[in-house]
């Protein structure tokens, strides 16, 4: 019995140290951000903290034709707004493949499926081929455009919309309620988690978008934080504070987010093992 | 099923015609001019001009291109075992412990929501020759090591960095594939008398099969995929060694002006990744009746 007790203990203090150090380079990197430019590589706890890196992005930055404010609001804008759109397209395309009996839902159900077998980097070039004979390179139009719908979501509200009786649609439908009103607050709201994995993976997915936005976005004005941030790391590499700086703006929004909706991002995981 | 009428129908419809317009245009669009770049010649002016199967027999003469497949075989020597073992320890270890649960599997898991760019910036720094790691390395040791400016060291600090990235995020698949084995069955197997090493080998293992599989499909997909690493990072070099298929086909498409050879890279690239997987699937995989 003695020695299980040690081995728990022991086992504990090592998960415990490696989880301090799985955490370690965002406390380095959140810190170096905050140390004066010399001190970055050689202290951990520096002599005085600075805001100097956040004042040359938050101000300076403009000047040398990097606006990282902007590409914070832009990275925000088109990801909410890729967001807000799949859960709702994949709510109302889901019902409709689940709930409404027609000559074509069997197929194209089974088409979203095969569309899942493809991954996204098949279709980059022709992609972008479609963006430039439509004359939508350098716009925000690029960026939200192709991501309005999403198989993978559609398929997730189909699945879950399956499980809900009828008969909550049926007494809706006698109280009056219209198609529309039946989906955005009968069955959205059933399926609350469904919905919050759904914007969740979106969101984190086109936040953390790299290779697409670099191919079709290079107007400095437009372009999501991570392009910017990694152009900026280019060109720029000797201002380390800055770009450090600039890191821990990209980071925050998704760990906020991942905090805030840990529980689902825990339901998402395990609903991946089939 | 609910009835139907026609207010129904069209509403229907309305969703469906929406929901085909938009796959016609972002899906079935570029999926007609990725079969037609294919087999032709192109460089983004004029009419594409057919050239059959050249493209095809190009990449496999294509030393480049051979280069990067061994690269990605190197990355997948690495990153499937480091990923598969790291994170099978991970979610036994998990199922362990009693207190500070919560607390490790968040500071795991956080690690997984990192944006790529903004991590490949933090390791670039942390594993610097000047940087942090290599100065206590240089302060026990007195060397530094090369993370990422050695030709073999590079594609293993890469992996290293990936599987910072996700081991936490396969932990926990592994993790509920573990909650799924009732504890009647090990009960069983020890008072029968079977060791701790016996029961892993015989039961836990087995009964993972369908969470290990996941992970390594997950894995491999992941391997052909990876860019944003090497590129922040090595941008491919050092010797080529950290070039990967989508570097390649980025570079090709925009850097050496030839969209219909990239595209054949990226087709290329899908095909290896799918037919490795199921290769894994066949070889691997195991029906498990839990009753």
């Amino acid at each position: 019995m003695k020695r299980i007790k040690i081995f728990d203990l022991f086992l504990h203090a090592v998960m415990i140290s490696l989880a301090l150090v799985w955490i370690y380079p965002y406390l380095w990197l959140f810190m170096s951000s905050f140390k004066p430019a010399r001190e970055i590589f050689t202290t951990f706890v520096p002599s005085r903290f600075t805001l100097e890196h956040y004042e040359f992005i938050f101000l300076m930055s403009g000047r040398l034709g990097r606006p990282f404010v902007r590409a914070l609001l832009n990275s925000v804008f088109v990801a909410s707004t890729v967001t807000f759109s799949v859960v709702m397209t994949s709510a109302f395309v889901g019902f409709t493949l689940a709930k409404i009996r027609f000559a074509l839902s069997r197929l194209i159900f089974n088409f979203i499926l095969y569309q899942m077998l493809f991954p996204g980097f098949m279709f980059l070039i022709p992609l972008f081929i479609l963006v430039r004979t439509f004359g939508l390179m350098n716009s925000y139009l690029a960026l939200i455009l192709p991501g309005l719908l999403s198989s993978w979501g559609t398929f997730m509200f189909a699945q879950s919309f399956k499980t809900i009786p009828d008969d909550y649609i049926d007494a809706a439908k006698l109280d009056g309620a219209n198609r529309f009103w039946i989906v955005l607050r009968v069955m959205l709201p059933l399926t609350r988690s469904t919905a919050s994995i759904v914007g969740l993976f979106t969101f984190i997915g086109t936040w953390d978008n790299f290779l697409w936005p670099l191919m079709v976005m290079k107007d400095y004005k437009k372009m999501p934080l991570a392009v910017l941030l990694a152009t900026f790391n280019h060109e720029y590499a000797g201002y380390v504070g800055p770009v450090l700086a600039g890191a821990v703006l990209q980071t925050i929004p998704m760990v906020l987010i991942f905090l805030i909706l840990r529980k689902y991002f825990l339901q998402g995981i395990s609903m991946s093992l089939r | 099923m609910a009835s139907l009428s026609a207010k129904e129908k069209r509403f229907g419809t309305g969703i469906i015609a929406f929901y085909l317009t938009h796959t016609a245009i972002f899906w079935g669009y570029p999926f007609v001019w990725m079969v037609m770049l294919a087999f032709s010649r192109w460089r983004f002016v004029g009419r594409p001009t057919f050239v059959g199967l050249a493209n095809f027999l190009r990449i496999l003469q294509d030393s480049n291109f051979i280069r990067i497949v061994l690269n990605t075989l190197n990355f997948l020597a690495y990153l499937i075992p480091m990923l598969l073992i790291s994170s099978l320890i991970f979610a036994i270890a998990l199922s362990r412990m009693r207190y500070f649960k919560t607390f490790v599997v968040m500071s795991f898991l956080v690690a997984n929501v990192s944006s790529g760019v903004a991590y490949s910036i933090m390791f670039s720094n942390l594993f610097a020759v000047n940087g942090p790691l290599n100065r206590i390395v240089y302060s026990l040791f007195g060397f530094t090591i090369p993370w990422f400016s050695d030709p073999r060291l590079a594609v293993f600090s890469i992996c290293l960095i990936v599987t910072w990235k996700f081991v936490g995020y396969y932990g926990m698949i592994i993790y509920a594939g573990l909650q799924a084995i009732p504890s009647s069955l090990f009960e069983a197997a020890k008072m029968d008398g079977a060791s701790n090493w016996k029961i892993f080998w015989t039961i836990t293992l087995p009964l993972l099969n369908p969470s290990l599989i996941t992970v390594t499909v997950f894995a491999t997909t992941l391997t052909f995929g990876i860019f944003t690493e090497p590129y922040m990072i090595t941008g491919g070099g050092p010797m080529m060694r950290t070039m990967t298929l989508l570097i390649y086909m980025y570079d090709t498409a925009f850097r050496r002006i030839d969209p219909s050879y990239a595209t054949v890279v990226a087709i290329a690239t899908a095909v290896m990744s799918f037919s490795l997987v199921i290769v894994i699937r066949r070889i691997f995989e195991r029906e498990v009746a839990l009753v």
